[in-house]
């Protein structure tokens, strides 16, 4: 059983359509990549899986269910959690008390007072390394650590399944490198993963499938590998030219010829 | 001297009338965004509960629109209040109503000091709610990022509802105040929604001690300036909200405001 699945989604934006018929499943346990050039409507894409975005057509299900009439705090509830391309921690608090949210609210059943959901929150903080800078007001927070933030914020809510929306953008080689392992740990603890990213490392890294997205379509789906290969993706990804010069000639040394 | 403890001390107890005031409307226009006209209304009756399910539809409505409701909504609650109670003057008159604690020359009028008190009190309530509730948390977050705060499983219709019916509520309690010094006439709220605004906008939004501030620094100046040498009470207003402009000048987001 899928955990997630989309069928025919579109959506509009005036005469813009964002999201043009996109179809796919999301499998227990995986690591879904989603990656395309701006513009693609991946952003789109997860406002549609969370509900923050109405669909103008298509349905998506959670584990069978439709969930296009669903709000998204029920959405919420039932296991689906969210980070921002573009931080959006609560400014007015601190680091604990941010992630205390995610604890209050986030879990349907639990009805823990605010105190014992600060304690909650310790825990995830500990996971992805923030707790020594719990205290601090958010906005005293480097960059990669309201990104730390924003994971942990969803990861309070333990949710079945994980929409990352570029938490790696911004960060350089060391912090790639351990996000990515933070990444792998929130798999192995049984959270499914969708992420949307820019960097190709982290593709092939850590996703086990990935799908392409162009002008709201999909262009390919497979093995990381493999669509990174494709020609219709690197000429969408990276322009035309790029896919040519690379080609002809083939390197030197190496015996295949071309994709 | 003794003439200007005096007026210091009525200036206080205004202004803690203004913080009872002005609390509700502050927590309703912090986190709802409504600059909720009826206010003054809600303060004369308390509790319409009710309402709030008819509030809900203009969460993300334009401004003017929710003047437009809340206007309206103040023109109904008033109109009922005249059917129900007529026009008719009323007041709550106590066997201490104008008994006072007398300090040297210097005189505190029970009624008024009651009224402080019961204001800090809801003030202190108001903290509490905020920061050691479940929901206080909720309105905290909604205030501060509606979008984010749906991811994280915030139920924003019931917690705009709750919101609202916590201002009305200490709209009515602030009312119930007024009523102990104060005539009553199902009007008589109307001028409680502009000092809501001022003290809202003086002492800045999102926080409670800035309503506290606020109100109270309102009610000074206004005690103060009607007494200044060649003022008389028609000023009495006029120098409170030159006072707020020029604050406004030197601190667009109120003395103590943290949300812009």
């Amino acid at each position: 059983m899928s955990l997630l699945a989309l069928r025919e989604v579109s959506k509009r934006f005036g005469g813009v359509n964002a999201l043009s018929g996109v179809s796919f499943a999301v499998e227990p346990g995986e690591i879904l990549g989603i990656i395309g050039p701006n513009g693609a409507g991946k952003t789109t894409l997860l406002n549609c899986i969370s509900g923050v975005a109405r669909l103008d057509a298509g349905d998506i299900s959670w584990k069978e269910q439709s969930i296009k009439d669903v709000a998204p705090y029920r959405r919420a509830h039932l296991g689906i959690g969210r980070t921002f391309q573009i931080v959006r921690p609560f400014p007015s608090m601190t680091v604990r008390e941010n992630t205390a949210m995610g604890v209050l609210f986030g879990r349907p059943h639990s009805r823990l007072q605010p105190a014992a959901a600060m304690k909650a929150a310790d825990e995830v903080l500990e996971l992805v390394g923030l707790v020594e800078k719990r205290e601090y007001p958010v906005l005293r927070l480097t960059v990669p650590d309201r990104k730390r933030l924003e994971l942990a914020r969803a990861l309070a809510m333990r949710p079945q399944l994980l929409l990352l929306d570029e938490v790696m953008a911004g960060l350089n080689h060391v912090e790639v490198e351990q996000a990515l392992s933070m990444v792998r740990r929130i798999r192995e603890n049984g959270v499914t993963i969708v992420l949307i990213e820019h960097v190709m490392k982290v593709i092939i890294g850590v996703c086990s499938r990935a799908i392409v997205l162009n002008f709201g379509r999909t262009l390919a789906e497979g093995p990381p590998e493999e669509v990174l290969k494709d020609r219709r993706v690197i000429e969408a990804y990276l322009g035309e030219r790029y896919a040519k010069d690379h080609e002809s000639p083939p390197r030197p040394g190496e015996g295949h010829d071309g994709p | 001297m003794s003439q200007f403890t005096q007026q210091v001390i009525l200036g206080l107890l205004l202004g803690g009338i203004y913080v009872a005031v002005a609390l509700g409307f502050s927590l309703v226009w912090g986190v709802l965004n409504i600059v909720n006209l009826a206010h003054g209304a809600l303060i004369m009756v308390g509790s319409y509960i009710t309402w709030t399910l008819f509030v809900n539809r203009v969460i993300r409505a334009p401004l003017l629109f929710t003047f437009l409701l809340t206007f309206g909504i103040n023109l109904v609650i008033v109109s009922l209040l005249l059917l129900l109670f007529t026009a008719d003057f009323r007041s709550v008159t106590t066997t201490y109503s104008g008994a006072g604690l007398h300090l040297g020359s210097v005189v505190i009028p029970y009624i008024r000091l009651g009224g402080l008190l019961v204001a800090l009190v809801l003030a202190g309530i108001l903290w509490l709610i905020l920061n050691r509730t479940r929901i206080g948390a909720g309105i905290l977050a909604v205030g501060a990022d509606r979008d984010a705060a749906q991811l994280v499983g915030i139920d924003l219709r019931h917690l705009y509802a709750l919101t609202f019916a916590i201002g009305a509520a200490f709209a009515g309690v602030a009312g119930g105040i007024i009523s102990t010094f104060q005539s009553i006439t199902p009007t008589a709220g109307d001028p409680y929604t502009l000092q809501s605004f001022a003290v809202v906008i003086l002492g800045g939004l999102g926080r409670v001690s800035a309503t506290i501030v606020g109100g109270l620094a309102f009610g000074l100046i206004e005690v103060l300036g009607q007494s200044a040498p060649g003022l008389g009470s028609g000023y009495a207003n006029a120098i409170a909200f030159v006072v707020l402009v020029l604050v406004l000048i030197v601190r667009p987001r109120g003395l103590l405001g943290r949300l812009a």
